[in-house]
């Protein structure tokens, strides 16, 4: 598992505004890195980079093992999919898509056979003669995506490739990306500010907040095991519940403060009196009868989608339990909520990391 | 009478109402002139007949006449030169300036706006300061060309055939370089930026992002640019009037200012209206050309 592109240590600064934070990343040859976090994090920033297109103040940046840290962009052989696609307005897809091997100076006939294969695996070959202002935006997109696969670069950047599109495409494009990464087996660095593209597409997920990489991993270890309560919020949807609370005296329980205190007994210790937050995710609490869950509240509104069924609870801080199916509960209603001591995620109300299990 | 009413207050009638304004005041200030112009050159026009419209049809016997006259070719090359010299150093040096401030270093776009007063100045007071500039003992010109060893002995710009109508060339270029500048930066601002980007990162160093997205995408800009300088350049007769009046001997003579020579200080209006109208056929091309190139423009 060789590290393709290596940041140790990177701080970039605009002026005295400190963009990027000590910034120590290893990215995996043939890996799917997803960069996301809400926007201003720094995750466009340390994608242009990666490619160049920004310098960074310190700290080294490799890529395929070289210091990349002066080197121009024309000289990193990354290729970038931006997200208003930049593609040359004045080409034919053609031409877009081999500019890069004219730049090279490789000969028109092999040029243009570099394009028909490129062409026959994203499906553009009917459009190859066509501008760019004659393309939709999911054609426009494939375009942008073969204009770097036909470089085979050490590395693919995508800065928000699919927040032009509508969600339709944008899921059917997620899948195809993907699908290109597997293929292909390229290394691919994908910012994002949607958790659920950077859950479902990458293998590893770095979560970044003002400038600051909060967490990284696999995208189930986020899940299961948020290290903050930023990062606990970020990841699901709907986002988490936090709830305050406070460690009960006999160590083994919590007192959460609903309006109405309620002690909840835990098969984990804390510390008595000290001051919590308490994640539940809204998948993870359960319907019961109003008088048998661990939990009691009144339902404040009901959304049902038809396969799955969002309840707001009346609660303060409001409560929200998602499931799948539908409810009888209406508006109004006293229901029990179950659930599982185990799902129970416990932050340190003062500094929002995570206490361990 | 009411429906006409509600149509000029709602509906169409109010766009053409808008529209037939300016196009009635067009056609009596601009469109009449020109048929009588063009008229006049088919007719025999002295100070007699001046004040009528029904004159003596000759065909195109002021045509004949004019090209049989020995200054009328080397007065025609003299436009010919003075128009593609004016228009290739103002573009070249437009561009250029254009280039420099698109760089946008640190007071840019306040130097930029400095640069617009030439274009601001009336042709008649850029004249008198280049003919100071221009003058042949005391320029400043032949002070710096004879001081840096270009010249032995002084040129005297504009008394000399072989340098007057440059001398009128260099002041035009100075005059036209401000609006080429503009032009040409606003047509450089309105190319993305990230397509520098992603050619950068498809290999192409600074010459090559030039000529294959600069230039192309500059294409509508630059048509327009040289079709609206063909069009100035034919009207520049200020510049001619203040540093040569055509002189020596017609050498640095252009259709334009002959035009009027002819027609009020020799009183032959004729002749006068054979060249304007020879002159229409050209900035007529000019117009097409102009047109064409700005309806072609490639935005994303």
């Amino acid at each position: 598992m060789t590290a393709q592109i290596e940041l140790t240590n990177v701080n970039k600064y605009y002026g005295a505004y400190h963009a990027l934070k000590d910034i120590e990343l290893s990215i995996r040859k043939g890996s799917f890195t997803a960069l996301v976090g809400p926007s201003g994090c720094g995750k466009s920033t340390l994608l242009r980079s990666l490619a160049g297109l920004e310098s960074i103040s310190s700290g080294t940046l490799r890529i395929a093992g070289e210091v990349m840290n002066a080197v121009p962009p024309r000289k990193r052989d990354v290729a970038m999919v931006f997200q208003s696609y930049a593609l040359y307005p004045h080409m034919t897809v053609e031409e877009n898509l081999t500019y890069s091997l004219r730049i090279r100076g490789v000969a028109k006939t092999e040029r243009k056979k570099a394009a028909n294969e490129v062409a026959a695996v994203t499906g553009l070959t009917h459009l190859l003669g066509r501008y760019p202002r004659e393309l939709s935006g999911g054609q426009r997109q494939r375009v942008a995506m073969s204009r770097a696969i036909i470089r085979h670069p050490k590395a693919f950047l995508f800065d928000e490739p699919l927040s032009n599109l509508d969600a339709a495409l944008r899921v059917h494009m997620r899948k195809e990306i993907r699908a290109l990464h597997d293929r292909l087996g390229a290394t691919s660095v994908y910012v994002t500010h949607d958790q659920v593209e950077a859950m479902t597409m990458a293998d590893h997920v770095v979560i970044m907040r003002d400038g600051v990489i909060e967490q990284q991993g696999s995208p189930l270890e986020l899940y299961d095991q948020p290290g903050n309560k930023f990062v606990a919020g970020f990841i699901g949807s709907p986002a988490m519940n936090f709830l305050p609370a406070v460690g009960g005296q006999d160590g083994r329980s919590i007192i959460l403060d609903l309006g109405v205190k309620q002690a909840i007994v835990l098969d984990r210790e804390v510390q008595p009196g000290q001051a919590l937050i308490v994640g539940l995710r809204p998948e993870h609490i359960e319907l019961a009868a109003a008088d048998e869950g661990v939990l009691s509240a009144q339902v404040a509104l009901v959304e049902s989608t038809g396969a799955t069924c969002f309840l707001t609870m009346a609660t303060t801080p409001e409560l929200s339990v998602v499931f799948n199916g539908r409810s009888e509960a209406r508006a109004g209603d006293r229901v029990g909520l179950n659930f599982a001591p185990g799902s129970i995620h416990l932050f340190d109300a003062n500094t929002e990391r995570r206490l361990p299990d | 009478m009411k429906r006409f009413l509600s149509s000029m207050i709602d509906g169409r009638g109010f766009d053409i109402g808008l529209v037939s304004l300016p196009l009635a005041f067009l056609l009596t200030l601009s469109g009449l002139p020109l048929l009588y112009n063009i008229v006049m050159s088919f007719q025999e026009v002295d100070m007699f007949s001046l004040g009528s419209f029904w004159r003596p049809f000759v065909g195109l016997k002021n045509y004949r006449d004019l090209f049989a006259q020995p200054e009328t070719w080397p007065i025609l090359a003299n436009t010919a030169t003075f128009v593609i010299a004016s228009i290739a150093g103002q573009f070249l040096v437009g561009f250029g300036l254009a280039l420099f401030f698109w760089t946008n270093f640190p007071g840019a776009s306040w130097l930029r706006g400095l640069f617009l007063v030439s274009w601001v100045m009336p042709g008649l007071v850029v004249g008198a300061i280049w003919n100071w500039i221009l003058s042949g003992d005391f320029g400043v010109l032949n002070f710096i060309l004879r001081e840096s060893g270009l010249i032995a002995g002084n040129i005297f710009w504009r008394s000399d055939p072989g340098f007057s109508l440059w001398a009128v060339i260099i002041a035009n270029i100075w005059l036209g370089t401000s609006f080429n500048m503009i032009l040409m930066s606003v047509g450089l601002s309105a190319i993305p930026r990230d397509l520098y980007e992603a050619s950068e990162l498809d290999g192409a160093n600074v010459w090559q992002r030039f000529w294959t997205i600069t230039l192309p995408m500059m294409r509508s800009s630059i048509g327009a640019i040289i079709a609206l300088g063909l069009i100035f350049t034919l009207q520049q007769f200020d510049l001619f009037a203040a540093i040569t009046s055509g002189g020596p001997n017609n050498a640095s003579n252009v259709t334009q200012y002959w035009a009027w020579d002819l027609s009020f200080r020799q009183y032959d209006f004729a002749k006068g209206a054979t060249i304007s109208v020879i002159m229409i056929v050209f900035v007529m091309v000019a117009s097409v050309v102009y047109v064409r190139s700005t309806r072609h423009e490639v935005r994303g």
